[in-house]
């Protein structure tokens, strides 16, 4: 019950993160009816799923400090179940969701098993091979429909079994629940054990370890948890797009955006990955839009490294980072659990 | 039953020596310092019984079990704590957050752990600045702070690495009379390694020397303050010589 509770209440937030939140809330519900063109709707869903993404990927890479690269695995991992489910048995979106999120959890726990024997670069770097890896293996693999990925059967409008609907406004709905959802999980995971002892960990191994912190085994813990993040993101990707291939959910390019989207906004704070995704996504969307024609090729992936780089040498916290100073700075005083 | 025991702990760095055939007992509700030269094996030591280093030879024995090679976590869920000579801890956290990850390895309720949190910092006389970050405090506070986080996991044997290195002589004063405050409140044992002379001779009951990975003596402070070999270790040779010649010993 307490755990509802902490979850449940913001009450230690400051009165001006309390009110962004309300109007983030506000925004999302009212976006679907002010906005009507299908373009700006679809940025907003995907928007939300990155949200996701980077909400979980936070626990780990902002919270914990082990920069993860491989979110794309148990995203694919999680679609890939879902959409063959449906395609092979026929199994509705309620059932094969659950079992593709513990399908991305389990190879998160096994893989963090082995891979937290790793620290810092060697760890990011394992990361990486495991995720090429499995790209490869599903590219090649033709039972799963290989490089030309699978197909989701068309189904009669609306099926809310099956998660097919005309609309995108189902989607914009389903996708804001499953974020506020994270957000609340994440209120309630700042205030938790678990979440002072990934801080302490981040923070110095040698310390959290003689403070009586089992590192390997918390670590294990959080990268599980970002891997349901993960496979929750990934069973509403495949019914969203009612397509999906190695390249689109198993690439590096995916954990990499995730990473940067996390780190741009503020990896370690509460609302770092929304900010980031905020910022990212629709910048994303909207450049390969207008360059894509025109054969500029890379001049996005440019404008990404340059922010890096600028956030990296003024605020490594990222823009919440910068946030807070300012704040900090108004105040004259620090404010106590923030982020 | 021996409350801490160690027998004939040896340790080696690709060829370097760092202890070895080091032997020693420690009762329950001792104070007892070890000191040395630099590189004369303490913090070695230290994390051999912790658990940081797995020793090449020897055992350690905490309240009569085995606890050679267990890893830092599992050294202190038996009770034993461990302060560092460098604080470094979360800069998100606040102070009394940061002792709190302390207290959440004995309970994984908030509240609880925050009370226990809050009584180790009034302990070590915090409580004003608990809202602080740490990276507002002194460096003074910031050892502290250290000394509250491992206080707060209820050990019974607190292992204290230099706590006042780096102190100016009125906070290491300072540092004495609260070491003395949680001597006498917590029913602790201490084992504490220091360079500062002035914190290890007036609160320990009894001194152990360690000098070239080896222990080199062991007895109650006014003997080890005048133990030849002491001396030689710390201040050569020479003027252990000299000193003999003048007729001090």
């Amino acid at each position: 019950m307490s755990a509802l509770k902490d979850a449940l209440s913001f009450g230690d937030l400051p009165i001006s993160e309390r009110i962004g939140f309300l109007i983030f809330i506000i925004s999302c519900l009212a976006f679907p009816w002010v906005t009507k063109g299908s373009f700006a709707q679809s940025v907003m869903i995907q928007f939300l799923i990155f949200c996701l993404y980077g909400l979980g990927w936070n626990l780990i890479g902002g919270y914990g400090g082990q920069v993860a690269l491989g979110q794309a695995k148990n995203v694919g991992m999680s679609a890939y179940t879902v959409a063959l489910m449906m395609v092979w048995w026929d199994v509705p979106f309620w059932v094969s969701t659950p079992l593709g999120v513990i399908v991305a959890t389990i190879e998160s726990f096994i893989l963090g098993y082995f891979l937290f024997r790793l620290k810092g670069h060697y760890f990011a770097i394992a990361t990486i091979c495991v995720s090429l890896v499995w790209q490869q293996l599903f590219i090649n693999w033709d039972l799963i429909g290989g490089a030309r990925g699978v197909e989701l059967p068309l189904r009669e409008t609306p099926n809310f079994l099956y998660m097919q609907f005309d609309s995108p406004i189902y989607y914009h709905y389903f996708a804001f629940l499953l974020v506020l959802g994270a957000i609340l999980f994440m209120n309630w995971f700042r205030k938790s054990r678990l979440g002072y002892q990934l801080r302490a960990i981040s923070a110095g191994e040698d310390i959290a370890e003689s403070l009586g912190i089992n590192i390997h085994w918390v670590k294990v813990k959080a990268y599980c948890i970002t891997g349901v993040f993960a496979g929750m993101g990934g069973a509403f990707y495949a019914v969203y797009y009612n397509y999906i291939d190695p390249f689109s959910v198993m690439h590096l390019e995916l954990s990499i955006m995730i990473a940067l989207m996390t780190m741009i906004g503020g990896a370690g704070s509460m609302w770092g990955p929304i900010i980031g995704a905020m910022i990212l996504i629709p910048l994303d969307r909207y450049l390969g839009t207008w360059l894509g024609g025109s054969g500029v090729v890379g001049v996005d992936f440019m404008i990404y490294a340059s922010m890096v780089m600028i956030i990296a040498a003024y605020e490594p916290r990222g823009i919440w980072g910068i946030i807070e100073k300012a704040r900090i700075r108004g105040s004259g005083y620090g404010f106590l659990g923030s982020g | 039953m021996v409350f801490l025991e160690v027998v004939e702990l040896a340790k080696r760095f690709a060829g370097v020596v760092a202890n070895s055939d080091i032997s020693f007992q420690i009762e329950k509700g001792e104070i007892v310092g070890l000191i040395g030269p630099n590189g004369a094996g303490k913090t070695t030591l230290f994390n051999c019984i912790v658990g940081f280093h797995k020793p090449d030879q020897g055992i350690v024995r905490f309240k009569g079990k085995d606890i050679t090679g267990f890893k830092p976590f599992q050294t202190n869920r038996e009770g034993i704590g461990r302060t560092f000579q460098i604080v470094r801890i979360s800069g998100d956290l606040t102070v009394v957050e940061n002792v709190m990850v302390g207290a959440f390895c004995r309970t994984s309720d908030r509240q609880t752990a925050k009370e226990m949190a809050s009584e180790v910092l009034h302990l070590v006389e915090l409580e004003k600045e608990a809202e602080a970050r740490l990276t507002e405090l002194p460096v003074a506070a910031q050892k502290r702070v250290g000394l509250a986080m491992a206080l707060a996991t209820r050990p019974e044997l607190l292992m204290l690495d230099e706590v006042a290195a780096g102190l100016n002589p009125k906070e290491t004063e300072k540092m004495v009379a609260v070491l003395k405050k949680i001597y006498e409140a917590k029913d602790l044992t201490l084992f504490i390694t220091e360079h500062v002379m002035e914190v290890v001779m007036p609160i320990s009951q009894r001194i152990i020397v360690l000098d070239g990975g080896q222990k080199i003596a062991e007895g109650e402070p006014k003997d080890i303050a005048n133990n030849e070999q002491v001396i030689k270790a710390y201040l050569g040779e020479k003027y252990a010589e000299g000193r003999k010649d003048r007729g001090s010993v």
